[in-house]
């Protein structure tokens, strides 16, 4: 039992890895789409010979996307009530996040034996507006029919297996370790030093379940939404004035997609030529509904 | 009256009936203010006749857009089931749909089903907060049919992930009639939170049906784009005949400014190429005619093009086909190659800015990303700068602005426009909401040129309420018939589907409401002009 969450969860941050890999992979070599964004404000094309003049840069980019992603701002513009618990529960989650590299961090280079309990007010804290915002979220989920249509069972479960989750940090930290800093810093520092496999093998009830739990969020992260958004800044899927300027980089890719064949099998649509091609043909041979 | 209306369940959509899942009656309609406050008797649209139901699909909500005739057995349903799939199968797939796939799968993957979207969907608030109408229902279709049909997931985990939806043909053929419900104006785009454009997953429906089985309005694709492609214009205009329409407009300058002169047509080298929307020349010449006078007057060098596609700015396959988009963007842009024009600028048309100067921009390569701008940065610098003599006076009366959602949301141009009504406009007055906020007049995507069966009653009933509203909410102190009030729509769709609202409420003859393009304003402030530009003639 003990090898298998042992194997389990370094599995799962190697299938992590690999996964999120394989997805920013697929998001770079993805083709160059035709430009359909939306503007938050005033664009370039206000101005006369647009194509002088220069575009948002890269950190102003970063910026709006930190500002986002930390604020939940579009939420609390747009869906205000929605945006309390979500802004409750993420603003918890971001402290867990940062909380776990800080125990990473404290358990290597500090000695484990004179932790104060700071570290357990800082993670008990972010555990419980986590938790709170959670189970708002759910409540709401569960309650308010706007929030409930559409929303697949499976989400459900994805809830309460994020409040299970939370609780099974609890049971270790305040049950297993006894709320005390030193000695979880010390399961810590062995975990991450390899030092001593007997832990890992043989692994205590408390450390085992939080364990498991981990590595269920690392296998289904991947896949999840919040990769999603990332990806949405990476290709500017919204707010793109990145023009396709004569010898571009954009202008090259452009061209490679043009000499790709023409799959569509409507009849206005010759099969078997290239887009370069299809897309050249003025005059087309009359009729052509099928339906 | 009694209502239909009931909560429609998303397995609904492969329900086997002759009934709609949802017919629309005048007590679920949204309600307008005065004069317009009463509680309507008459439905919002007329049910098909007997034979036309017998004949086409209207099993969405009883209204047909695209006069989808019903298949005559099993087989021709299977076979087009089948069409589907593979056309569904090609829209997954980078290789066949590169154009839009990654923003197609963004918008397909980051859904968190917070439907903080629907309130934004003035189809969805008009018709009384109809579920067939959230901009989230056909995404959430389309999903689940993926997950079952595509990506195939087992049955144990469909149940837990909602997919349990039966496709068969009357999934498809609701699925057509939705992707023709909503004007892609993607409000909700902007509002969703996680970036998800439901707006062009109906787009992308649309492209499936037109690029796979040969589906699409007959007003967008066989008298639309294809006409365009044989004979120049959408409208039908050749180029003999855009050559007597310029005869028209210069009699008519002439008429107006007591001087006459010559428009530039197929001028070599000219700075610019002006191109409109080729309604304008059909419907409200008056609009090309202020262009020309305003340019002229200013001292511009330009051109119109005689060309076949120089005259018309339009193009349809922006809202349903990626193929006919190209084919028409490449042809415009051929033309401005050939006269050797500095750029090529973009008259009153929402949706050829959009097209044209921005989604064509990963279309044309080489010499044919040839530069492409709006007039409003151009006609704000000749009204702001001094460059010419305008008597903002000749304009006293109210005046409101329609934003195209094409120029503003959907590629950010929103001060231009109103810094050029201050500048000419004593009485401007904002509607509310407005700018990237703004709502569609209800013709956006093509909707003010469908017409038919009983899609008309629907476009102007429902899709155009909530701009019906907003113009009435606008003019509530001035609603005497004495006092002149304009809408300023400058696109000619929005044009056209607020004309057809003023007209069918009776608006103008009973309030003095009328309508316009920005041009035409800037024309009638021009302080040597003999008559007034604006005649105040409904047409």
């Amino acid at each position: 039992m003990g090898a298998l969450v042992f194997f389990f969860f370094y599995g799962s941050i190697l299938f992590f890895i690999v996964a999120v890999a394989l997805r920013i992979v697929r998001t770079v070599k993805a083709p160059v789409h035709l430009h359909w964004e939306l503007y938050k404000g005033s664009s370039v094309y206000e101005a006369t010979d647009w194509w002088t003049k220069t575009h948002s840069s890269f950190v102003e980019k970063l910026c709006s996307m930190a500002l986002d992603l930390l604020t939940l701002r579009e939420f609390y513009h747009r869906n205000r009530r929605f945006w309390y618990p979500l802004i409750v529960f993420h603003i918890g989650l971001y402290l867990l996040i940062l909380w776990h590299a800080w125990l990473f961090v404290r358990a290597v280079v500090m000695n484990v034996e004179t932790a104060s309990a700071f570290g357990w007010v800082w993670g008990t804290f972010s555990t419980f507006l986590t938790f709170v915002g959670g189970v708002v979220i759910l409540w709401m989920r569960v309650t308010d029919k706007e929030l409930r249509i559409y929303y697949p069972p499976i989400h459900y479960i994805k809830w309460v297996f994020v409040l299970l989750t939370l609780l099974g940090g609890v049971y270790a930290v305040d049950v297993h370790f006894g709320s005390k800093m030193p000695a979880l810093l010390k399961y810590v520092r062995e975990q991450v030093t390899f030092a001593d496999f007997e832990h890992k093998l043989h692994p205590a009830f408390g450390p085992a379940l939080h364990i498991a739990f981990a590595s269920a969020w690392l296998v289904y992260l991947p896949f999840s939404h919040v990769f999603q958004v990332f990806f949405r800044y990476y290709h500017y899927l919204r707010w793109d004035d990145v023009p396709n300027a004569r010898g571009s980089e954009i202008e090259q890719r452009i061209k490679e997609q043009l000499e790709r064949p023409v799959t569509w099998s409507a009849p206005h649509i010759p099969s078997g030529k290239r887009w370069k091609e299809v897309a050249s043909e003025a005059h087309q041979p009359p009729g052509s509904r099928t339906r | 009256m009694q209502t239909q209306r009931k909560k429609t369940r998303l397995q609904d959509v492969s329900r086997r009936t002759e009934e709609p899942l949802v017919t629309v009656t005048a007590e679920d309609l949204m309600r307008l203010p005065p004069p317009l406050d009463r509680v309507e008797e008459k439905a919002p649209y007329s049910p098909l006749s007997e034979e036309q139901k017998k004949r086409v699909e209207c099993a969405l909500d009883g209204v047909s857009a695209l006069s989808l005739p019903k298949p005559k057995n099993k087989e021709e349903e299977d076979k087009l089931v089948e069409q589907f799939l593979g056309g569904l199968r090609k829209l997954l797939s980078q290789n066949d749909n590169w154009s839009f796939w990654q923003p197609l799968i963004q918008s397909l993957e980051s859904c968190v089903r917070c439907q903080t979207c629907s309130d934004a969907c003035p189809v969805y608030v008009s018709s009384g907060n109809q579920d067939i109408y959230r901009p989230t229902h056909k995404s959430e279709i389309l999903r689940r049919i993926i997950n079952t049909y595509v990506k195939k997931r087992r049955k144990l985990l469909s149940k837990l992930t909602g997919d349990d939806i039966e496709l068969n043909w009357p999934v498809v053929a609701r699925l057509a009639e939705l992707a023709y419900r909503c004007s892609l104006c993607r409000r909700c785009a902007q509002r969703c939170p996680l970036g998800s454009d439901n707006g062009l997953i109906g787009r992308e429906l649309r492209k499936l049906f037109s690029q796979e089985m040969g589906i699409a309005p007959k007003e967008l694709h066989d008298s639309g784009t294809m006409q365009q492609l044989k004979v120049g214009a959408s409208t039908g205009v050749t180029p003999a005949a855009f050559g007597s329409m310029v005869e028209f407009m210069e009699d008519e300058i002439e008429e107006k400014w007591g001087r006459r002169i010559k428009i530039p047509v197929d001028k070599e080298g000219a700075d610019l190429l002006l191109i409109h929307n080729s309604g304008e020349f059909m419907s409200w010449i008056e609009n090309p005619v202020a262009f020309a006078m305003i340019f002229e007057a200013a001292g511009l060098s330009w051109t119109l093009s005689s060309e076949i596609y120089g005259y018309e700015a339009t193009n349809y396959g922006t809202w349903y086909d990626d193929v006919q988009f190209a084919r028409i963007a490449i042809q415009q842009a051929q033309v401005a190659k050939k006269l050797k024009v500095k750029k090529m600028v973009m008259a009153e048309c929402g949706h050829a800015h959009k097209g044209l100067i921005v989604v064509a921009d990963r279309i044309l390569v080489g010499d044919l990303n040839y530069p492409r701008e709006s007039f409003l940065p151009l006609l704000e610098d000749l009204v702001c700068n001094g460059k010419l003599k305008l008597d903002p006076q000749k304009n006293n009366f109210p005046v409101t602005l329609h934003d195209p959602c094409n120029v503003v949301r959907l590629m950010g141009i929103v001060q231009p426009q109103r810094r050029i009504l201050n500048r000419i406009s004593p009485q401007f007055r904002e509607m509310e909401p407005h700018g990237l906020e703004n709502y569609c007049c209800g013709g956006g995507s093509g909707f003010a040129i469908m017409n038919s069966n009983n899609f008309r009653e629907w476009r102007e009933n429902i899709s155009s309420r909530m701009k019906l509203k907003q113009i009435l909410e606008t003019f509530q102190d001035v609603m005497d018939p004495d006092v002149k009030k304009y809408v300023c729509a400058p696109c000619s769709n929005c044009k056209g589907a607020i004309r057809d609202i003023l007209s069918s409420n009776d608006l103008w003859e009973k309030h003095g409401i009328y309508y316009g393009g920005l041009v035409e304003l800037v024309a009638n402030a021009l302080v040597d002009l003999k008559e007034p530009f604006i005649e105040w003639e409904w047409h």
